[in-house]
C-alpha cells in the first residue's frame, strides 16, 4: 500500500540541509564581516560619529572621482572594444581572421591582474617598448618622453585585462541571436558596421549591461594595478584603504571607504536593475 | 599487547617532527628577511641545538608585514590564549612601541649575554615610546640619495643643494611618494626636518604638540611645487629599477637595497650614495619575544644568537649590508677591513652619526603624512 503524501516540511529537509553549508558560507564569511566592516566605519575613539568620512571628506574626495573617472573612461572602452570584437566575430567574412581573434582575445582572462601590472609597468615605463614605438614612428622624442605611468596606464591595465571578459559574454549572446535579422539588414545594404550598432547591439545590450558591471565591480577591488602603476597622486580608493591599514593602522577610515566604494558599486548595481525592469515592461 | 603499542609510540615520537621541539619567528619585511632565518640563522641555530627546528613565517614587506603580527598578538591576547603561538617576532620599529605598551611582549635584553651591547638610543626608545629591555634591534637601516655620478656631478651634500639641482634638471629627481614603500616616506620626513618651521628634535624625540603640526604649512607648499618638478615612482624598488633604466637621476632608496642591487647587478658598478643635510631618517628592525611564547628559553637563546658579534658580522653586515644592530666596535672586530670599509665609503661613520636620523614618533609621523595627503593629492 502506498504511503501517504510525506508532509511538506520533510520533504524540505533535505533541500534546506543542501543549502545550509553554502547559506552558513555565506552568511559568515560576507555577511558579517560586511556588517562588521559598515559599523567599523561609523566607530571611531570618541564613539559612533560620521568623523571617519568627515577624513574622507577632507583627504580622499580627489582620490573618489579619479576612482570613478579611471573606471568610468575604462568601462566605456571596455564596451567599444567587445563590440568591436564580438561583432567582427559574429559579421566578420574572413574566416580565417575570424578564427585566429578567436583564439587571441580570450588570451589576458588567464593572466592576473598583478602579472598585467608588472609586463605593463615595463611597455609604459619612460625606456618602455610604447614609447620605443612610438619614437620609431617619430610620435615621441626621447628626450622630453615621459612615462605614462599614471592613471592612463590604470585604464590600460583595466581594458586589456577585462575585454576579454565582457566580449566572452557578449559574443556568446550575439551568435545565439536569430541570424535571419542580420541577414535582412546586410541584404538590404545596411554596411556592417550599421548592422552591428543598430541591428545586433541592441539585441545584446542587456548582456553587454551585466558584463560592464561585473567589470565595474572587479575593477572596484583591484589593488595591484594601482599600486604597481600608478605612482601619481591621486589614486584609486583601494589604494588609500591599504594605506589607511599599512600606515596609520586606521580600520575606521579604511572601512568608512570601503562603504564608499560599496556605495558606488550598489550605485551601478541600482541603474543595472532598473534598465533591467524598463527592458521587461 | 601492551609493548607493541608502546613501541609503535616511541616509534611515532621518534618519527614525528610535531614532538620535536619547533621554533616560530615571525618577520615581517621583504622576502630577505625570511631567507635570511631559513638560510642563515635558522641552520646556525639547529646545528648549536639539535633537535631545534626553527620555522619562519613572512608576513609581508612594509608596516603591513609588522601590523599583521601586531593584530596577530592582539587576537592572541582578546581570546585569554594561554601559550602563543609565536617564540621571535622581528617588527618595524613603529610596532615595538604599542607592543610594549599593550604589555605583550617579554622584558629580556637583561637576561641575554648580547643586551649589553647595544648602544644605540634607538634600542630605548622607539619613535617616543619606551621600550628598553623588551627589545634587541637586529639591525639598523638607513635612507639615503642614491646617483647616477654619470648625470650629477656634483652630488647634493644638502636637501638645500638638491632643491637647486632639481630645479635645473626637471623630472631627473625620482622618488615614490608616501604611498609606495618607505623610502618616499623618509625623503619627506627629512623634508619637514629641514623645512619645517617647528622644531626638528622636537618631532623625533616629542613630546607631541597640536601646536607643532601647524608649522608644515610652507614646507609642504614647497614640497608640492618641488614634486610637480620631480619624478614620481611606483615603490622603493621602482626609485631603484628607474635609477637604472637612465630614467631618474637621483632619488631616496634604503641602503641595503641599494648595494644587494649592485651586487646582483641590477644597478651599474659606479652607482654611488649621498646622505644630505640635515640628515634623512633610517630605523632598526627588533626582534621581540611575546611574554606568552611557548619556548621562552630557546628564543632568549636565539635573539642571543642573532645579536652576537659573530653573527651581525656575517649575516647582518657582510651578506645583507644593513648596519649592525649591537654595537658597530663589536662588530667591526670580526669583519676583515675592505668588508667593513664598502658599509661606510660612501657615507662615511661621522656622516651617519650626524646625518642618520630617526623618524618622528608617531604622532608626528601621523601628522606629517596626513599632512602630505592634504598638501599634495589634491
Amino acid at each position: 500500500m502506498p504511503s501517504p503524501a510525506l508532509p511538506r516540511h520533510r520533504s524540505a529537509l533535505p533541500g534546506l540541509l543542501l543549502v545550509a553549508p553554502a547559506l552558513a558560507m555565506v552568511l559568515v564569511f560576507f555577511v558579517l564581516p560586511l556588517a562588521a566592516s559598515v559599523t567599523g566605519a561609523f566607530a571611531t575613539e570618541e564613539g559612533r560619529s560620521l568623523a571617519n568620512f568627515a577624513k574622507i571628506a577632507d583627504l580622499y574626495l580627489p582620490d573618489i572621482l579619479f576612482t570613478l573617472l579611471v573606471i568610468g573612461l575604462s568601462t566605456l572602452l571596455i564596451a567599444v572594444f567587445s563590440l568591436a570584437i564580438a561583432g567582427y566575430l559574429t559579421l566578420g567574412r574572413n574566416p580565417r581572421a575570424v578564427a585566429l581573434l578567436r583564439w587571441l582575445y580570450r588570451w589576458p582572462l588567464f593572466i592576473p591582474f598583478i602579472v598585467t601590472a608588472q609586463v605593463l609597468r615595463t611597455f609604459l615605463a619612460k625606456n618602455g617598448m610604447l614609447n620605443g614605438g612610438l619614437e620609431l614612428v617619430g610620435l615621441v622624442d626621447p628626450a622630453t618622453a615621459s612615462n605614462w605611468l599614471d592613471g592612463r596606464a590604470i585604464v590600460f591595465a583595466f581594458v586589456w585585462k577585462q575585454t576579454p571578459f565582457v566580449t566572452l559574454l557578449v559574443a556568446g549572446a550575439m551568435t545565439s541571436l536569430d541570424r535571419g535579422t542580420i541577414e535582412a539588414a546586410l541584404n538590404m545594404g545596411a554596411s556592417r558596421l550599421r548592422t552591428l550598432w543598430d541591428i545586433v547591439t541592441p539585441q545584446v545590450a542587456g548582456t553587454l549591461m551585466t558584463g560592464l558591471i561585473l567589470s565595474i565591480v572587479t575593477m572596484m577591488s583591484v589593488l595591484s594595478v594601482p599600486m604597481m602603476l600608478n605612482a601619481t597622486a591621486p589614486t584609486t580608493i583601494t589604494a588609500d584603504i591599504a594605506f589607511r591599514i599599512n600606515a596609520y593602522g586606521d580600520y575606521g577610515v579604511a572601512n568608512a571607504l570601503g562603504v564608499v566604494s560599496l556605495l558606488m558599486t550598489s550605485g551601478f548595481a541600482i541603474l543595472y536593475l532598473r534598465l533591467g525592469l524598463k527592458e521587461r515592461t | 599487547m601492551k609493548t607493541t603499542f608502546a613501541t609503535a609510540l616511541a616509534f611515532g615520537v621518534s618519527l614525528s617532527p610535531a614532538f620535536a621541539q619547533e621554533l616560530t619567528v615571525l618577520t615581517a619585511g621583504d622576502q630577505n628577511m625570511v631567507d635570511y632565518v631559513n638560510e642563515y640563522l635558522g641552520p646556525l641555530f639547529e646545528a648549536e641545538h639539535p633537535g631545534v627546528t626553527v620555522r619562519a613565517v613572512g608576513t609581508g614587506p612594509g608596516d603591513a608585514g609588522s601590523q599583521k603580527i601586531l593584530e596577530r598578538f592582539e587576537a592572541q591576547a582578546g581570546a585569554n590564549a594561554s601559550v602563543w603561538d609565536t617564540d621571535v617576532a622581528v617588527v618595524h620599529e613603529k610596532f615595538a612601541g604599542p607592543m610594549v605598551t599593550a604589555g605583550y611582549l617579554a622584558a629580556y635584553r637583561d637576561a641575554i649575554t648580547t643586551g649589553s651591547l647595544v648602544t644605540r638610543a634607538n634600542a630605548d626608545m622607539a619613535l617616543g615610546a619606551e621600550v628598553k629591555g623588551y627589545v634587541m634591534p637586529m639591525f639598523n637601516s638607513q635612507t639615503a640619495l642614491a646617483y647616477n655620478p654619470a648625470m650629477v656631478e656634483t652630488p647634493p651634500q644638502s636637501y638645500d643643494a638638491l632643491k637647486a639641482w632639481a630645479a635645473e634638471h626637471p623630472g631627473q629627481f625620482g622618488y615614490n611618494g608616501i604611498k609606495g614603500g618607505a623610502s618616499g616616506v623618509s625623503f619627506v620626513m627629512g623634508w619637514i626636518y629641514a623645512y619645517g618651521e617647528g622644531d626638528a628634535a622636537k618631532l623625533m624625540n616629542g613630546p607631541f604638540e597640536e601646536a607643532e603640526t601647524g608649522k608644515w604649512d610652507k614646507a609642504f607648499d614647497e614640497l608640492a611645487a618641488f614634486t610637480k618638478n620631480a619624478t614620481l615612482t611606483a615603490g622603493n624598488a621602482g626609485t631603484l629599477d628607474m635609477l637604472a633604466q637612465g630614467e631618474i637621476a637621483i632619488g631616496p632608496v634604503w641602503v641595503d637595497m641599494f648595494y644587494s642591487w649592485k651586487a646582483n647587478g641590477q644597478l651599474p658598478e659606479d652607482f654611488r650614495l649621498v646622505l644630505p643635510e640635515p640628515g634623512m631618517p633610517g630605523q632598526p628592525m627588533h626582534y621581540v619575544i611575546p611574554e606568552k611564547a611557548p619556548n621562552a628559553d630557546l628564543a632568549r637563546a636565539f635573539v642571543e644568537l642573532a645579536t652576537s658579534p659573530k653573527v651581525q658580522a656575517e649575516g647582518i653586515v657582510e651578506r645583507f649590508n644593513w648596519y649592525p644592530g649591537i654595537d658597530a666596535g663589536h662588530v667591526q672586530a670580526e669583519l676583515p677591513a675592505e668588508t667593513w670599509d664598502k658599509l661606510f665609503t660612501d657615507v662615511t661613520p661621522d656622516q651617519l652619526a650626524a646625518r642618520g636620523k630617526p623618524f618622528p614618533i608617531a604622532p608626528y609621523n601621523i601628522a606629517i603624512l596626513e599632512a602630505y595627503e592634504r598638501h599634495l593629492a589634491q
